[in-house]
């Protein structure tokens, strides 16, 4: 008994001292710290596979890589009707918006010292072309050449205004040729197949940006700090932790949040119920819209345009956009208000069941019934399930049976791809913040219209001509008024059925400044985040 | 009841164990073949089995994942890349979706022989490198879950079991039955609200607070790594960045386990044996730990291990509730991407872990009963 009191004791003791013990060989507790007491913290649920700007597309990777990799041009804050000079002091559009010659700052260096030139925009321009990723289609009908040091010329094959605003994206961030052919990378046209950079450039900053990665884990956190030598504006935190959290848990970790902290993912019905403690920045960039497949052999009843138009007139937008949460709107035409070229809200359609009744007998249409195929998912807070019950319901009241199939993602990405839905419902965000991009996919002929058999045959004149105006309009201007006519001859004539816009949204504690949402291709500019 | 000494069935939850002679599980075999030759020769016949068993896993995982509807291609690009037939071609090109499935699927088993796991689509680096980083995290919160919830069900397994239909018995079984009924999500859901939202004991997930970067990397379990490098403050928040998670699961854990505990208990108290040993009038601490402990944990051994291959192979939805860097997330968005070589990658670690603790039990069962290695 003596004995095992003894081991208890003994047990006991070293315990309390392991601990101690430790704590004394622990020489530099807060040696292993990121640094500066200036640390911001971004939850996001990630979304990352890169930070090579020539691949980087998904919307994580966009917003990091727009910080470490200056563009050509860029946007303020959440206004993306204008373009602003960053890496090009200004730009020069010809009279025909085929050629457009840029002029580069001479004070730029990349985060090794060495100075920007317009080699280095030529090589990364060209890389991202002949990479041929996702992010390589919007520059694939361009060239680039340099004419001196300062000066790059962008020749594209069609004429289109929109070129500036396509060099905004963060996929288009401008990186140190020479280390980085010296790593592997290469421009040439074989680009797809040679490049051997590999993952280098997702824990190796070679842009002139604001910040320079700090560590990278694509599963958990990535950690930025300020580039000390950044030819602009130093930002407002030393340091930036984007950190991988789940939807849920980010608003608690907001509503809980102390300071300094910022949530990108808590839109539609998230963004409710949030203390008062925080601020929350939104625009409504992102579409909703039904498209009916235009191909007899697909749908008989869906390329019928009578049943197009009753469905469209049977549904609610007002009622489906209340499904998206508070700063979500009822769609006016497939153009969101966050961009110019976007129809008045006033403009919405309203439900109207007697006309979709009457065009359904008109057309001798009785008892109408197709599928409606969606994804099964939650997409910026909303359950995708939810809205299409709601149109099953609407069309219900003017005779309308709609099937619901949800598919998991792979699934409904294959089937939309191949062409055979009947009807379709998916959201759908820009590819580059200006509308007439738009007409790019949804035009008769073009790929989104493809895929739901709307071909330069099957499809009303109106459009085609409305289509063709927006893209020989040259200007900003007059691809506005043409985008404006184009939506409102869709909404008669187009197998696209508009519903609702959501939001992006931006919820930060309220001692920050700048922490503003943008509609402009990487959700939030880190380096205008301050602390008041 | 039947005399001592009698042939008697044990609980046989394991599908190897045998029959085992009752007398000489209460007084012992004397007819036993050398220990270490046994031992060896059903871990030589587990190895073999285990090659066989991971090439069959390759090849069902190879064609699940090809019959699977749905285009890597589809899954990875922007639509309008996808459309362009020049950028779709070049991707599929680049991962070798162009070459007939017998020569992927050659190209593969021939770059596993040479140690090589192939390189994801999601994150474009080895798959073997995404595994070292992904199984650590996974490892360090399902061996303390583990160890806790085989601790918490075997004590209140066996209460449970010796004061059967009583208040306590009622009261456990009520606990574990609501464990086994909740959805893990749901758990970690009101976990997180409960303990970091409404107390702000724990932190709202991750490995580590965004002010310390991980320890150097050694085993890339940030508690061990943090120890190894002296840095004492990690390893704290470290600790503390476990607490949540593994809790949720311990608890989810215990569960299942202590119902099977009980029942395996139980079972033995049942059995003729037992009831002679308290017909003999041995003293109850004798029959409980000697005889009740002994022969109801070996089934229990078991599950144990299967639940411990279980955890190992990612527990996905509290790892994402919690963000929690693991396998189980990895394998996700893996499946979501349509990730071929990562798919492969976690499920054939998944099948190795499952074999080689198989392997283990049935050691373990040699090492306790030699009669079933011989057997």
């Amino acid at each position: 008994m003596k004995k095992a009191n003894h081991s208890k004791l003994a047990v006991v003791a070293i315990l309390a001292i392991v601990p101690l013990v430790l704590t004394a060989c622990d020489a530099s507790p807060d040696s292993s710290n990121g640094g500066g007491s200036q640390t911001l913290t971004v939850d996001n649920s990630f979304v990352l596979k890169t930070l090579d700007p020539g691949f980087v597309y998904e919307q994580t990777g966009a917003t990091i890589v727009h910080v470490l990799y200056d563009t050509l041009v860029t946007f303020d804050g959440s206004d993306v009707s204008e373009v602003k000079p960053s890496l090009a002091e200004s730009f020069e559009p010809s009279d025909d918006a085929k050629e457009f010659t840029f002029t580069l700052r001479d004070d730029v260096t990349f985060t090794d010292g060495s100075a920007l030139d317009s080699e280095d925009v030529v090589f990364s321009l060209n890389r991202l072309k002949n990479l041929k990723g996702s992010a390589s289609q919007i520059v694939s009908s361009m060239s680039f050449s340099a004419t001196d040091e300062n000066t790059v010329v962008v020749t594209s094959d069609v004429a289109n205004p929109d070129v500036p605003t396509i060099l905004a994206q963060p996929s288009t961030g401008i990186m140190n040729s020479e280390v980085a052919a010296e790593n592997g990378a290469t421009d040439a046209d074989d680009a797809a197949t040679t490049d051997s950079i590999g993952t280098y450039l997702d824990t190796n900053s070679l842009g002139s940006g604001p910040y320079k990665i700090s560590s990278y884990d694509p599963s958990s956190k990535v950690v930025l700090t300020a580039n000390p030598d950044y030819w602009g504006e130093a930002p407002g935190y030393d340091r930036v932790v984007l950190q991988n959290v789940d939807v849920q848990n980010q608003k608690l970790t907001i509503a809980k949040s102390s300071g300094d902290e910022v949530a990108l993912d808590l839109s539609g019905a998230l963004s409710a119920d949030l203390p008062d403690t925080v601020q929350i920045s939104g625009v409504p960039d992102t579409s909703y819209f039904l498209s009916l497949n235009q191909d007899p052999a697909v749908s008989a009843l869906t390329s019928n345009r009578a049943f197009v138009n009753a469905l469209r007139a049977s549904i609610d937008n007002e009622g489906i956009a209340k499904l998206f949460g508070p700063d979500a709107t009822a769609a006016s035409g497939v153009v969101p208000p966050a961009f110019a070229g976007a129809l008045d809200p006033s403009d919405a359609p309203k439900q109207d069941i007697d006309a979709a009744k009457k065009l359904l007998a008109d057309a001798a249409i009785s008892n109408p019934s197709a599928s409606l195929v969606y994804p099964a998912i939650t997409y910026r807070g909303v359950d995708l399930g939810t809205i299409v019950t709601k149109v099953q319901a609407d069309a219900k009241e003017a005779g309308i049976t709609i099937e619901l199939t949800p598919q998991p993602i792979n699934v409904f990405l294959d089937g939309q791809a191949a062409g055979q839905n009947e009807i379709g419902f998916s959201p759908n965000s820009l590819n580059y913040p200006v509308a007439a991009s738009l007409v790019n996919n949804m035009a008769p002929g073009a790929s989104t219209s493809l895929r739901n058999g709307w071909t330069i045959e099957r499809a009303d004149a109106s459009a085609i001509d409305a289509s063709e105006a927006v893209i020989a309009a040259t200007t900003p201007e007059g691809r506005v008024a043409a985008m404006q006519e184009w939506q409102r001859v869709m909404n008669e004539v187009s197998p696209f059925i508009p519903m609702a816009n959501n939001s992006g949204i931006v919820v930060a504690t309220e001692n920050l400044d700048g922490a503003v949402y943008s509609p402009a291709g990487w959700t939030i500019d880190l380096a205008d985040i301050s602390s008041k | 009841m039947m005399p001592v000494g009698a042939q008697e069935r044990p609980p046989a939850s394991h599908p190897s164990a045998p029959a085992v002679d009752a007398s000489s599980a209460i007084c012992g075999s004397n007819q036993r073949k050398p220990f270490m030759p046994l031992l060896l020769k059903t871990i030589a016949k587990r190895l073999l089995a285990t090659v066989a068993l991971l090439w069959g896993v390759t090849v069902v995982t190879f064609l699940l994942v090809s019959v699977v509807p749905g285009d890597p291609a589809a899954a990875n690009l922007s639509q309008q890349a996808y459309d362009d037939p020049e950028i779709r071609e070049a991707f599929r090109s680049k991962w070798g979706l162009d070459q007939p499935l017998i020569v992927q699927y050659g190209q593969y088993l021939w770059n596993i022989l040479h140690g090589d796991l192939g390189v994801s689509q999601q994150t474009n680096r080895p798959v073997l490198e995404d595994l070292s980083r992904y199984i650590p995290a996974t490892i360090e919160i399902a061996i303390p879950a583990m160890v806790i919830a085989i601790i918490v069900a075997v004590a209140l397994g066996i209460l449970s079991a010796m004061r059967k239909g009583s208040a306590l018995d009622n009261g456990i079984r009520v606990l574990s039955l609501t464990g086994l009924s909740t959805p893990p999500f749901w758990l970690a859901l009101v976990a997180l609200y409960v303990f970091f939202y409404i107390f702000g004991w724990v932190p709202n997930g991750g490995r580590l607070s965004n002010m310390y970067d991980p320890p150097p990397t050694i085993t890339g379990m940030y508690t061990i790594d943090a120890l190894a490098a002296g840095q004492i403050t990690v390893f704290w928040d470290a600790v503390w960045h476990l607490a949540l998670p593994v809790g949720i699961l311990a608890v989810l854990t215990t569960s299942g386990l202590l119902r099977f505990v009980r029942s395996s208990m139980l079972e033995v108290l049942d059995s003729d044996y037992i009831r002679a040993a308290v017909a003999k009038g041995l003293p109850r601490r004798i029959i409980t730990w000697r005889h009740v402990f002994k022969a109801g944990l070996l089934p229990v051994l078991t599950v144990s291990a299967l639940t411990m291959a279980s955890l190992m192979g990612g527990a996905v939805l509290v790892e994402q509730v919690l963000s929690w860097p693991g396998l189980g997330q990895y394998a996700y968005k893996s499946a979501l991407g349509l990730d071929l070589q990562a798919i492969l990658g976690v499920t054939l670690f998944v099948a190795i872990v499952y074999t080689g603790i198989n392997l283990i039990v049935d050691v373990l069962y040699t090492v306790i009963d030699p009669r079933i290695g011989a057997k």
